[in-house]
């Protein structure tokens, strides 16, 4: 017994676990989660049912890409910005929003300091959410605020008031974001693209629509090469069989696809060219659409 | 760093030159690049990512982290929580400790309203932080006697050199920040990042000495002992042979597996069993009184 600790005067029934008795759980599968091993495959099995909820199915994911996009500054910002103003009252709009070359800044110093995928996963946020901050300035006339993740349950109210509300693409995982695998170097794997497409997905939104400045997926870089190929349209298990040196979104988008249970599509759109992304939210086919199915 | 480059050295300044194919005398909306070595460059590119595979910096390479089992400890009463406290307070003299909470049978009845609810796995995940933070503060609160203090997690991965270094010990919510942004798993509903995951990543990104899972178990074993009486004990194994077996279930969440892939620094983790308290100064002496599974060389 250590300080502060005393004999209870009557010992207790200790296992509330086991202590359904006349109180039982809501459900059986209630009971097995409560007692059995969350890695028993037939007992995950079972969490797939019902369905999960489509949290808010009439808002669309919108990423502005950082290096893609925002580096390049008003020639390229400001007409977006009107094609977003020009689609409130049309379309709810969750704005994510990239890092891009200062990230890219901070990754090679980190790297060459030892710094953990982690701390550079926090350093490629602070990035992400400067570019958040500046695009929220330039909507701040029309009412659309920037939220963190801790404001992300006042995210519903803001979409339904403003139409739009904006947040910085990086998923929240700071310390916590895993490492590439070994001999993939130590960027963090999981950035904006991916930190977007995750909240699509939870919220059960009608899409998840990338905005950067090349028409979608190409077969290489357009950039460097330029016999590279568009491909307006692939599943994940193409992509995978192409097995590409270089592609469009962050792999890890294409692996979560595989294994979602309501975003099972992305569009890549280029935003430079003005009425893309209006055509993206009114569902057509611009630019690249990938399909897990 | 594998391959310094010159520009790397040099004064930091805005390069307005575009990147690409676009001409730079006709092309109105040049990209605006800050000069480093992964500028312009796409960082999907497998070579690009390659490259930068370098040596890793151990913030707190001192410091144990161990995992205290929700349902396996905390959620069992006086009986077992007070000797692993007593444990942890005797290990407090001797080691610095970042003490990581599980949410045990609250999670799992969470777990279960939600899913029924149709609640997708982001919005489970989040709800289990609250459960594992309950925890944390009931550890905290019988470790107060010895200065250990219970973190909020808003603020616990910036200032945890400063709490290691000025309290023996600390406790958080093992929980990983993964919220809303928890991957969808392959399988169900089930959040696959949850405590056992939250200590690994927290461990390995600030260059821990060791993690240490403390269950209600003697370890691994090729069966449940709790369901099947002649399950074997296997005291240390390798990832490509614990994948290799695919038992029917684990003693902590088989994420681990992927995450011990990938780890830098980390090269083992220990499950040793709570209910035998004395086990717990042991592994931290590096003594093996577990299950220790390792990276394969």
């Amino acid at each position: 017994m250590g300080p502060g600790m005393t004999e209870p005067e009557t010992k207790r029934d200790a296992g509330a676990a086991g202590d359904a008795g006349e109180e039982a759980l809501l459900s059986e599968l209630g009971q097995a989660l409560v007692e059995g091993s969350l890695s028993d495959a037939d007992l995950l099995a079972r969490t797939g049912l019902p369905a999960p909820v489509h949290i808010l199915p009439q808002a669309n994911v919108v990423k502005i890409g950082g290096q893609s996009f925002i580096d390049r500054g008003r020639a390229a910002v400001f007409p977006l910005i009107d094609e977003i103003v020009a689609n409130l009252g049309r379309h709810q709009m969750v704005l994510g929003t990239g890092a891009g070359t200062r990230a890219r800044h901070a990754y090679s110093v980190g790297l060459d300091l030892g710094m953990p995928t982690g701390v550079l996963s926090v350093l490629g946020t602070f990035v992400s959410m400067q570019n958040a901050r500046m695009i929220s300035y330039l909507l701040a006339k029309h009412g659309i605020p920037f939220i963190e993740p801790a404001q992300f349950a006042q995210l519903p109210l803001y979409l339904a008031e403003r139409g739009a509300v904006i947040f910085f693409g990086m998923p929240p995982y700071i310390y916590w974001q895993q490492n590439p695998r070994i001999g993939s170097g130590r960027i963090p794997p999981h950035r904006t693209d991916t930190g977007a497409y995750l909240v699509s997905e939870v919220l059960g939104t009608r899409s998840m629509i990338y905005v950067k400045d090349v028409e979608g997926l190409y077969t290489a870089d357009p950039k460097k090469d330029k016999h590279a190929r568009f491909i307006p349209r692939a599943t994940v298990a193409e992509l995978a069989a192409m097995d590409l040196q270089d592609v469009v979104v962050e792999r890890a988008v294409l692996e979560f696809m595989a294994n979602a249970r309501i975003r099972r599509s992305i569009q890549i759109v280029n935003g430079l060219v003005p009425g893309n992304l209006t055509r993206a939210l009114d569902g057509e086919p611009v630019g690249t659409v990938i399909t897990a199915d | 760093m594998s391959e310094p480059e010159s520009a790397a050295s040099e004064p930091t300044r805005i390069d307005p030159r575009p990147a690409g194919v676009a001409d730079p005398a006709t092309d109105p909306r040049p990209r605006h690049h800050v000069r480093s070595r992964l500028m312009r460059e796409s960082l999907l590119d497998r070579d690009v990512e390659r490259s930068t595979e370098s040596p890793v910096f151990r913030m707190l390479p001192e410091a144990h982290v161990l995992k205290i089992g929700g349902r396996s400890i905390l959620d069992a009463g006086r009986e077992v929580v007070y000797p692993v406290v007593a444990a942890l307070a005797s290990c407090l003299e001797r080691w610095k400790l970042i003490l990581g909470t599980g949410g045990g049978v609250r999670t799992r009845h969470v777990f279960s309203i939600g899913i029924d609810l149709g609640l997708p796995t982001g919005v489970l995940a989040q709800l289990a932080a609250a459960d594992a933070l309950g925890n944390a503060h009931i550890l905290g609160t019988l470790l107060a006697p010895y200065g250990v203090v219970a973190i909020p997690p808003e603020i616990f991965g910036h200032l945890l050199p400063l709490f290691v270094h000025s309290a023996p010990g600390v406790v958080f919510s093992s929980v990983p920040p993964y919220s809303l942004w928890e991957h969808p798993p392959g399988v169900g509903s089930i959040p696959p990042h949850r405590t056992d995951a939250g200590a690994f990543l927290l461990a390995e990104c600030f260059g821990c000495k060791s993690l240490t899972l403390v269950k209600d178990v003697d370890g691994l074993h090729d069966a449940d002992p709790k369901q099947d009486p002649s399950a074997r004990f296997i005291p240390e194994i390798g990832l490509a042979e614990l994948r290799r077996r695919r038992f029917a279930t684990l003693p902590f969440e088989p994420v681990l597996l992927d995450l011990l892939a990938n780890a830098r620094l980390l090269d083992r983790f220990q499950l040793i069993n709570g209910r035998r308290p004395k086990r717990i100064q042991a592994a931290l002496a590096g003594e093996h009184v577990g299950t220790i599974v390792h990276r394969d060389a």
